[in-house]
């Protein structure tokens, strides 16, 4: 047991909206922590996890096809009257997350709309879940 | 006379859920929820000096909901406010509390407790920037004459007839992106400086990050941590947005020691 850099051996990526905090959660706790089976042998039971594959390649023809795309509408933003930033900006980020857009992270997407509002209210109250005793 | 008395029996078992090892001195607050549905209460299970954070679930009833993988983060987060935990990976589930405290606590103890002193007073925060995807692309299109040739090939003509131009703009926009992404990686990592115990750059989860990594800081460092930023923030403003999550779990920086395949 040893406090240090986990070597980058993620490997995988993973494709996901911007502001979900789903999203980083998932990229957090799936991917690293103690694992369990390192340190014991014979108790571990084994449950049915829901979020088995969460990864998507990123890297491929598809976003190369998407970057393309993304500078043609660069082309046609530049030829139009400034002023209007946000909005072309807003067009283009939109087409790009369906183009890339994997399973889970659709998924994860409509879920933590779904459950937006409560996580705002948890997000507000994010407090301790423990304490300590006085020693 | 049913076959819903067998599904039943079937179904009725229950195994303990770990989440964590903290130190022993560390209560989970009454209300602190965790997996499975209804959501199972938080106890710690102790032994000397080192504690787990378990909770209850129900055997064959499959985890992973968007709410168990909140669950589980936030208390181990929340915990990590006011004590070193040692987070466990999502989906840790042992037969029952005895064997956590026989086969996980008791024969690892001393190295459980050896790594929480380590932690001691430090927390993970982790920084995620995201580029712009207009402004980004203007700056890694803007003086290359690649760049420029291949856009000429492209422009106004139909997409049948440029596939492969568009494929090696494409890969030469994602290259100078993933260029881009490591330079601003390390002016980030220039401004933490000696703020930083220890950093792990996490490999990009989106095309357009500018930056996404964990470091393991003093565990109220946050404001340090955004003040050390603030220039960066400022410079990127309309470029990259940057956010700072944490503090949270060390998820990043535990491992455990494997005698046989270290030196």
């Amino acid at each position: 047991m040893t406090i240090a850099t986990q070597g980058a051996n993620g490997g995988g990526e993973l494709g996901r909206p911007s502001a979900s905090g789903l999203a980083d959660v998932i990229d957090t706790i799936l991917d690293k922590g103690l694992v369990l089976d390192a340190f014991v042998r014979v108790s571990i039971v084994g449950i049915e996890l829901l979020t088995v594959d969460a990864r998507v390649v990123v890297a491929s023809v598809d976003t190369y096809l998407r970057y393309a795309e993304a500078v043609n509408r660069l082309e046609i933003s530049e030829n139009e009257p400034t002023g209007l930033p946000g909005l072309v900006g807003d067009v283009a980020e939109g087409g790009a997350k369906h183009k890339t857009k994997g399973a889970i992270e659709a998924a994860g997407e409509k879920l933590s709309d779904f459950l937006g509002e409560v996580q705002d209210r948890r997000d507000e109250n994010a407090e301790k879940t423990s304490k300590r005793r006085e020693r | 006379m049913s076959a819903a008395e067998d599904t039943t029996d079937q179904r009725s078992g229950t195994a303990t859920y770990v989440y964590g090892i903290v130190p022993a001195d560390v209560e989970p607050e009454p209300d602190a929820a965790g997996v499975g549905d209804p959501p199972g209460s938080v106890t710690a299970v102790r032994h000397n000096e080192v504690a787990a954070l378990v909770s209850e679930i129900q055997v064959g009833h499959p985890l992973g909901t968007p709410e168990d993988l909140r669950a589980h983060a936030e208390l181990l987060d929340g915990s990590a406010r006011v004590a070193p935990v040692l987070p466990l990976r999502f989906g840790a589930v042992m037969t029952d509390v005895d064997a956590v405290t026989q086969e996980l606590l008791s024969p690892h103890h001393d190295e459980f407790r050896s790594a929480l002193d380590e932690l001691e007073g430090r927390a993970q925060y982790v920084i995620k920037g995201r580029y712009d995807e207009p402004v980004i692309l203007r700056e890694v299109l803007s003086g290359s004459p690649d760049a420029d040739r291949l856009r000429e090939e492209i422009r106004d003509k139909p997409e049948e007839t440029t596939r492969d131009a568009r494929i090696a703009l494409g890969e030469f926009i994602e290259q100078a992106i993933g260029a881009k992404r490591d330079a601003d990686t390390r002016t980030v990592l220039d401004a933490i400086g000696s703020l930083a115990h220890a950093v792990n750059v996490r490999p990009a989860s989106h095309d357009l990050d500018a930056v996404h990594v964990a470091l393991l800081l003093d565990v109220g460092a946050r404001e340090d941590l955004e003040k050390a930023l603030a220039d960066i923030t400022n410079e990127w403003d309309g470029r990259a947005e940057i956010e700072v999550l944490g503090p949270m779990a060390a998820y990043d920086f535990v491992m455990k020691r494997e005698p046989e395949q270290e030196g």
